[in-house]
């Protein structure tokens, strides 16, 4: 598991490598508590090289996504694979999050 | 392609003083499927469900439970197997001094480093699945036992396992509930692609939820096969058992003749 | 036969179930002192919930029992102690036999009756309706989850308890001295403490301590091996009392004897 951030366009994005479980959930949390720190306003998490996701793992993109909504901030997830996408529909996640095609197309939906 | 096998018991036996409960059963459970174990009271279905969890150890043969020998592990490699499956129990064994959120919650709070607000969201994913979101604050005793079906199941899913085991799931339950949990088994093993071993003797379950069934009889498994097969099966004492009738190879009455003279006696 | 029979197989018994006993207590040990190293600690509120149960809810009775204990005594050690004109020598006398003898016994009496029957009947409770199973197939090891933490609660707030009550006993005791005897309250007091020694009240500690083990471990056990439903449930609930009582005032008797002959 690693997340890599970098500035595009004047925004933060994020590429989660690796599986979001009940393992590594705790330490993609803290990855995402130091942009949260620094409010940062737009973030897209690139999901591409994402293997697996577990409950676990969809709670703490929720609780992200709660604590950046906190202070205003938006997030958008992209590259998805056909499986993460299905799971994201059965647990009724997808109308909670922006999910975008691709990483180009999650930046042009934010500017 | 190759089906992968996730619990193969290989002639598994138990006695409990001098009866004998287990009499050699050999199975095996691929991933994915729902697997259903039926039988009459007091065949030893129970029982041989206890082994596959490791509750009981056999007196000989193997239980391989996700590639491990659990009857060979020492208790910490056991408790990591354990964690990847979840268990039903026949009377929902809520713990009564925790609400359900807790009760949901609590392999998560001591298993896991996740954060009290992370593992709140996942009780009510895992509680919106059985129907049951904001029942969080309450407690069992104050739960309908479909109710407390549900929560259990809740909490046998709470840690993403790999296999649930359902003990008598519809028992006790009435035809609408029952076929509300028997939906829930579908659900959950066809959508999280989990593999369900269903130990019933409710008939219209298991030809409603089954991929293949298990019947066992005194110990020993008569058959197995898909719910047609077992529906087309040869062998009364199975026909007897799915027709569920009084009269056949299975006797529930003890037929002695000393009846008249023990009367006398 | 029946009767020789009855005695050995009572014997076995017996035998057997302090085996199983001390396999629980070692096992609770190991949990104790090895589970912060295998980063599996016993919850903390769990354990405070336990001492507040235990400890602070059982101040009311465990007081009312001692209070009334130490004015009896008074007033008993009186009826002989006037004929020799020796009235003052009630207050050594109350505050030794409380803090020895009287205070660690009748508190734990009563707290075998109260929190060592509340284990047995919760602890039975969970096993009968599978909850203990339940967590055994979620690697939740129901000593560490369940036991230590009992165990833990009641051997901190037992002895201190009895401290409390040994206290509540030589006021008890204090009033019939001063309202009934006539004695000086001052001299009493002073009077009291100068025959009251060290060793009194340690020793009455050491033995609460070990009536808190006896406690926790005699309910757990009956707990965890009730079979048998709601009936087995109050089967075992007794048996822990009656358990508890014997062993209770055995040990203390046993302990009076290591105290008396190695008096140091």
């Amino acid at each position: 598991m690693a997340v890599k951030t970098e500035q595009k366009n004047g925004l933060a994005v994020c590429h989660v490598e690796g599986e979001i479980d009940i393992n590594t959930a705790p330490d993609i949390k803290k990855a995402f508590d130091k942009l949260i720190g620094k409010k940062e306003p737009r973030v897209v998490i690139n999901l591409a090289k994402v293997t697996y996701v577990d409950s676990s793992g969809l709670a703490t993109l929720v609780e992200i996504l709660k604590n950046m909504r906190s202070y205003g901030g938006k997030m958008k997830l992209s590259n998805m694979s056909p499986k993460i996408k299905s799971l994201f529909e059965i647990t009724k996640l997808e109308k909670l999050f922006d999910i975008a095609v691709s990483e180009e197309d999650a930046i042009s939906k934010f500017v | 392609m190759e089906k992968e096998v996730v619990i193969k018991a290989s002639n598994v036996k138990k006695k409990f003083g001098d009866r004998a409960i287990l009499n050699g059963i050999s199975l095996e459970i691929y991933r994915g499927e729902t697997f259903v174990i039926m039988g009459g009271s007091g065949c030893g279905k129970s029982t041989f469900l206890r082994h596959v969890i490791g509750a009981l150890k056999p007196d000989s043969g193997s239980i391989h439970l996700l590639g491990k020998d659990i009857s060979k592990l020492n208790e910490d490699d056991l408790d990591k197997v354990k964690k990847r499956i979840g268990m039903c129990f026949q009377s929902s064994a809520l713990f009564d001094s925790m609400t359900v959120g807790e009760n949901v919650a609590l392999a998560l709070k001591e298993h896991t480093k996740l954060d009290k607000s992370v593992i709140d969201i996942v009780v009510k994913m895992k509680l919106e699945m059985v129907g049951l979101r904001g029942f969080e604050d309450l407690m069992p005793s104050q739960l309908s036992g479909g109710m407390r079906k549900r929560v259990g199941l809740a909490r046998a899913i709470a840690m993403d396992p790999e296999i649930v085991f359902y003990d008598e799931p519809t028992a006790g339950l009435d035809p609408i509930v029952a076929g509300v949990i028997d939906k829930l088994i579908i659900d959950l093993s066809k959508k999280l692609a989990i593999t369900s071993v269903v130990v019933t003797h409710d008939m219209k379950s298991v030809f409603s939820i089954a991929d293949r069934v298990a019947m066992l009889y005194e110990g020993k498994v008569l058959e197995v096969g898909t719910p047609a097969e077992i529906k087309a099966s040869k062998n009364a004492m199975v026909q007897q058992f799915v027709n569920g009738s009084p009269d056949g190879p299975i006797r529930f009455f003890q037929q002695k003749d000393d009846y008249i003279e023990q009367l006398l006696k | 036969m029946d009767f020789i029979e009855n005695i050995g197989r009572t014997v076995l018994d017996t035998f057997r179930a302090t085996r199983d006993v001390m396999a629980l207590l070692f096992e609770t040990l190991y949990w104790l002192v090895m589970g912060p190293f295998k980063k599996k600690f016993s919850k903390r509120e769990g354990i405070f919930t336990q001492m507040a149960y235990a400890g602070v809810d059982s101040v009311i009775i465990a007081f009312f029992v001692s209070f009334f204990t130490g004015v009896v005594i008074a007033m008993q050690s009186a009826y002989q102690l006037q004929r020799f004109g020796a009235n003052i020598y009630v207050a050594p006398m109350v505050a030794i036999s409380i803090a020895r003898e009287l205070g660690p016994v009748l508190t734990s009496l009563v707290v075998a009756g109260r929190v060592g029957a509340a284990i047995t009947a919760e602890l039975g409770t969970m096993k009968v309706s599978e909850q203990i199973e339940a967590l055994d197939t979620m690697a939740l090891n129901p000593i560490r989850f369940l036991v230590v933490p009992r165990f833990l609660a009641l051997l901190i707030m037992l002895p201190c308890l009895v401290m409390f009550s040994d206290l509540m006993g030589i006021m008890g005791g204090f009033l019939v001295g001063v309202f009934n005897l006539r004695l000086n309250p001052y001299r009493y007091i002073t009077f009291s403490f100068q025959f009251m020694v060290w060793k009194d009240v340690w020793t009455g500690l050491v033995k609460s301590a070990v009536f808190a083990m006896i406690i926790t471990m005699v309910g757990c056990y009956m707990g965890l091996k009730t079979k048998g439903g709601a009936e087995g449930v109050g089967k075992s609930t007794t048996a822990s009392v009656v358990t508890s009582f014997i062993l209770i005032i055995l040990f203390d008797s046993i302990l009076t004897c290591v105290f008396y002959f190695f008096n140091t």
